[in-house]
């Protein structure tokens, strides 16, 4: 069963508050007022200063990778956007040759927006389950095989910056080992539902979008847990994806949860970063305590780009 | 019949009727102001399907009725679903709401 191996994340000390960015952004004193009172969005993290490659070994440097190199064999970076840096840089081959990963098979992973990074995690539990029924050793999570999901966005250009009504983007990292077996956090179940149907080239619209949003999130939600055999009502935590507080608070109200038990902290302190988000709610989650063995918990997000991705995991801890 | 904590039903949530009806006029005229529109919005009409209302708008609806009217409202309490017209909006911020 996949599981998680650790788990590190970084964000850039560079804090800007949601009045900063009221003129770049070009947001009117509603929506800064919007952002404040009802979203709870108060700053979010950019440095122009780091890139996207000094943002993933920042992430990679929390791990304990040293001497266990020979054994990652896929390194995905799950990230928002296709496009993040002018041919020919490839910050992903950067970071491989800086932390000896050479040999790994590597590759991004940006089609369902901030919700990749659960499918990247589903996929490479995937990747290293097909290695071991080939006839791989992946059964001894101290020996076997690994995986390395990346993620980490630049906040770059407005549409990386803000969603209009919802959210401002933070930078940030994350880096997680993933394994085939394992005790420390391992994989219950995911869900995840692709919904074309939000894409606006084919006709839809951010208010169909917006009043979809917290049922289907509620419904992968509710697959997720059928698929772990766990209720609801047996989850010690949420880690959600950042993108405001209204919308979690709605959410709790929705599905019957108490808004206590989902780690709501970082969104004030640092906006919705991209797919990172589940990452560095772990690890605010695991510092506080929130975690003892054997809880299970559900991880949850949302990606909206071209068309919207609703997903979410059950692990236990 | 609506669920007590939602506010929807004024009888049964025994707000101030008077407070109420300030909400109602505010709320009505903000509508006026934020939808451009020329002809008047009176308590029964349905935000989404009728004055199409979204929920970017409701937000900043809220936001606003609570300047006007020096309050902060229970937003995290809210059930859009059970918040049809105006009136049930204005049952709402008037059991949900508290004086700044």
């Amino acid at each position: 069963m996949t599981a998680l191996d650790s788990v590190a994340a970084y964000q850039p000390a560079t804090r800007r508050t949601v009045e900063e960015m009221a003129a770049p952004l070009g947001l009117s004193e509603m929506d800064v007022k919007l952002f404040r009172r009802f979203h709870g969005l108060r700053e979010i993290c950019v440095d122009p200063d780091t890139s996207l490659t000094d943002l993933l070994l920042s992430a990679a440097a929390g791990l304990d990778l040293s001497g266990r190199e020979h054994r990652v064999r896929y390194v995905l970076w799950a990230r928002a956007f296709p496009t993040v840096v002018p041919f020919p840089a490839n910050p992903l081959h950067e970071v491989c040759r800086a932390l000896g990963l050479g040999h790994a098979l590597a590759f991004t992973l940006t089609q369902q927006s901030c919700a990749s990074a659960l499918q990247a995690i589903d996929l490479a539990g995937q990747l290293l389950a097909a290695d071991a029924a080939g006839g791989d050793s992946a059964g001894d999570p101290h020996t076997g095989p690994l995986a390395l999901v990346f993620t980490g966005e630049k906040a770059f250009t407005r549409d990386a910056q803000v969603l209009p009504g919802m959210s401002l983007f933070s930078e940030g990292a994350s880096a997680c080992l993933v394994s085939a077996t394992g005790e420390q956090d391992r994989l219950l179940a995911y869900a995840c539902s692709q919904r074309g149907e939000f894409d606006p080239a084919g006709g839809g619209t951010p208010e169909r979008f917006q009043s979809e949003y917290r049922p289907l999130l509620a419904q992968v939600i509710s697959q997720a847990l059928e698929r772990a055999g766990v209720a609801l009502d047996e989850l010690a935590l949420i880690l959600p994806h950042n993108v405001n507080l209204v919308t979690w608070q709605r959410m709790c109200r929705l599905i019957g949860f108490p808004p206590e038990r989902v780690l709501l902290d970082n969104i004030a302190s640092n906006g919705h970063v991209f797919c990172a988000d589940a990452f560095l709610n772990y690890r605010t989650a695991r510092e506080r305590g929130l975690l003892t063995t054997g809880d299970r918990y559900l991880v949850a997000t949302v990606g909206a780009g071209h068309g919207a991705t609703f997903a979410a995991m059950v692990f236990q801890h | 019949m609506a669920s007590p904590d939602t506010g929807v039903d004024a009888a049964d949530t025994g707000v101030d009727a008077q407070f109420r009806q300030q909400v109602v006029q505010t709320a009505c005229d903000l509508l006026i102001l934020l939808l451009e529109r020329d002809e008047p919005v009176t308590e029964s009409m349905r935000l989404m399907d009728e004055l199409m209302v979204s929920s970017l708008l409701g937000l900043e609806l809220l936001l606003r009725l609570e300047e006007q009217l020096d309050i902060q409202i229970d937003v995290e309490l809210m059930d859009q679903d059970k918040i049809v017209t105006v009136g049930d909006l204005a049952t709402f911020v008037a059991g949900h709401s508290r004086p700044l």
